[in-house]
């Protein structure tokens, strides 16, 4: 059961390797790719249960037990983003064969996919730190090279900030690591917390957790560190661009919550303190910068950092309400992000272009796209009953029982601003009637995009409308991750086990 | 050995650090290759002092000196491979990117209408009919 646990890193390296070979574009070629991504979904909802049911799966890579081995564990939480990760990549995948037609596939797009796939998946499964940047690394080569792949000549310079903050993130990240094992002699994600719980206190420790952080809030995208996503995000074409919204910059949030639950000790109070703030203004500027914005990528590339405000103050609260607050946010957010991207890419099809003042007319001739838009758009925004409520009531809550009335301030403005530049999508495109802007029905590709959307959509309404079991879900993991000492028994036990056996 | 390093790396990081708040994207590259030997000097700094010490072969017996501490060798090895591969992109990105603009420096490739719709005028037609 736990060699289980690799393969959601095995399934799409390996897919990955034959697409490459396998290089002539076909109906059968991507019957084969959507199959790969269903084969990780049903692979991730096992884990996800086998999680549930019987604990965390933990995997000695080669046998290697734990302090001296990679060690691949699969808890709650890792489940659960394998999963999300499984639906963004299928749908993305599914949405791309419905945007384009077989002749003009890319042969490079889906191998690379996958690519960044196994890297995503890695970087959730993995408990060992230099393995979380060889899995970041995975995942951003593939990610450098489909943001290129496609992009046109004038696009491609948008490339270059993304590429260069990447850069730095990934050798302060090295740095990090070799920092780690200097510290604490281990790298593995257990091993270091049961040695930073004794040694806490040395300064050591606070300053090699603020650079980790830094690293991690580079790629998460939180305030200052942010300015490299809003202009390369548009570039991609749309399919791609749900994939990297959906999960990306949810890696850095995902290991964000890993540090501060697993990796460091838990009264660093200040770092969460100056986490939450960051956080704050993230929040504030993130949306700023989409009310600012004129074309419907752009404003939706805004908004990830706005939402990624919002999970990360949940984590900067740090307590296990505000940490479920984080996980169930994760999960809304995730599916919203990539059906809002999608739902933008038909408004693209439709009206031949998502810049707002040549695109209208949507609702009086389309309002089914016009439904896949606003239910995802005012989720987004945090209306009940819509998933994003739940979660943003949450980070609220906590906000007023800590006292933050600044930070819940700051959240509720951002949630009223959302809500304004969404408004601002929908009065354009959808609502305003402009006779010299067509609307391409005969065009028949929406159909199957809007299907796709409409499925993300539904998936989303579901997390709404039946939050409960989800809220449990979140609530177990919460209470998983925050649990270091359960965490470090159950990798170093486990691996005292593994080495009495023969 | 440990503190001549620790001044390298310094030095190393500084410079690479200059280079990187440079405009044009080249100097940026080879801020980038400095920075990733100067970490990759770092991480072996973890390794700890090596006089004394034999090299991490087994079967090797130097008089009976303990080895260094293999691991973070395997980790420098490991990052050089992909610091090579990333530079490597990154040039051929630079390349193409000065191709298409006859320039690498920030300041002019982004001197039209900083951040806005960096796509607008590209219909997902072109996209599809490529």
């Amino acid at each position: 059961m736990n060699n289980l646990a690799v393969m959601p890193v095995i399934v799409p390296a390996l897919a990955g390797v034959v697409g490459l070979f396998w290089w002539r574009c076909g109906t059968a070629r991507r019957v084969a790719f959507a199959l790969v991504g269903l084969a990780q979904l049903v692979l991730a909802l096992v884990l996800v249960d086998s999680a549930r049911t019987h604990g965390p799966a933990v995997l000695g890579v080669g046998g290697w037990a734990a302090p001296y081995g990679i060690a691949i564990i699969v808890d709650r939480l890792s489940a659960i983003m394998l999963t999300l990760g499984a639906i963004t990549a299928l749908a993305s995948m599914l949405y791309g064969f419905a945007q384009q037609p077989v002749r003009f596939e890319h042969p490079l797009r889906l191998p690379l996919v996958q690519f960044l796939v196994a890297g995503i998946s890695l970087s959730f499964a993995t408990a060992d730190l230099f393995n979380l940047f060889v899995a970041f690394e995975v995942m951003l080569i593939a990610s450098y090279a489909l943001l290129t792949l496609e992009a046109d000549d004038r696009d491609v310079k948008h490339a270059l900030p993304y590429l260069t903050v990447n850069l730095v993130g990934g050798a302060l990240f090295l740095g990090a690591a070799g920092l780690a094992y200097g510290l604490f002699g281990t790298l593995n994600f257990a091993g270091i917390a049961a040695r930073a719980v004794e040694m806490s206190g040395d300064p050591r420790v606070m300053a090699w957790a603020v650079l980790l952080l830094t690293v991690f809030a580079i790629k998460a995208g939180v305030f200052p560190l942010y300015y490299w996503l809003p202009n390369a995000y548009p570039i991609l074409p749309a399919p791609v661009a749900a994939l990297y919204s959906g999960m990306l910059t949810k890696v850095g949030v995902y290991v964000l919550l890993r540090a501060c639950g697993t990796l460091l000790p838990h009264d660093l109070t200040g770092l969460h303190a100056a986490l939450a703030w960051l956080a704050g203004l993230t929040m504030i500027l993130g949306v700023l910068g989409a009310v600012s914005r004129n074309f419907i990528r752009g404003i939706l590339s805004f908004h990830i950092l706005s939402q990624i405000g919002f999970m990360v103050l949940a984590i900067g609260f740090f307590t296990e309400y505000a940490v479920a607050a984080a996980v169930f946010y994760i999960v809304h957010h995730i599916i919203v992000k990539s059906s809002l991207f999608m739902a933008g890419g038909v408004v693209g099809v439709l009206n031949r272009s998502d810049d707002l003042d040549r695109s209208a007319n949507l609702w009086r001739t389309m309002p089914v796209v016009g439904l896949l838009f606003l239910l995802p758009a005012l989720s987004l925004a945090g209306l009940p009953p819509l998933s994003g409520f739940w979660g943003k009531y949450m980070i609220v809550v906590e906000g007023v029982r800590q006292g933050q009335w600044v930070l819940v301030v700051l959240s509720l403005v951002a949630s009223v601003l959302t809500l304004f530049s969404m408004l601002k999508i929908w009065n354009t495109s959808f609502w305003a009637e402009d006779p010299s802007v067509p609307v391409r029905r005969d065009d028949g590709r929406w159909r199957g995009m809007a299907a796709v959307t409409g499925g993300m959509v539904v998936l989303s309404l579901a997390i709404g409308l039946g939050a409960a079991p989800f809220m449990d879900l979140a609530f177990e993991t919460a209470r998983e991750v925050l649990d270091q000492e359960g965490y470090v028994r159950l990798v170093l036990g486990a691996a005292g086990e593994a080495v009495a056996a023969p | 050995m440990l503190i001549e390093t620790c001044i390298l790396v310094g030095l190393l990081v500084a410079v690479a650090v200059y280079l990187i708040l440079q405009p044009g994207f080249v100097r940026i590259l080879f801020g980038f290759v400095l920075l990733s030997n100067a970490i990759n000097l770092l991480v072996l700094l973890a390794s700890g002092e090596p006089r004394g010490r034999k090299v991490p072969i087994v079967g090797d017996a130097v008089g009976g000196l303990p080895p260094v501490d293999p691991l973070p060798q395997a980790l420098v090895l490991t990052a050089i491979v992909i610091g090579f591969g990333v530079i490597a992109y990154l040039v051929v990105l630079l390349y193409r990117t000065f191709l298409d603009q006859g320039t690498a420096d920030a300041e002019e490739l982004f001197a039209d209408a900083p951040g806005r719709e960096p796509a607008a005028p590209k219909a997902p037609t072109q996209e599809a009919g490529r």
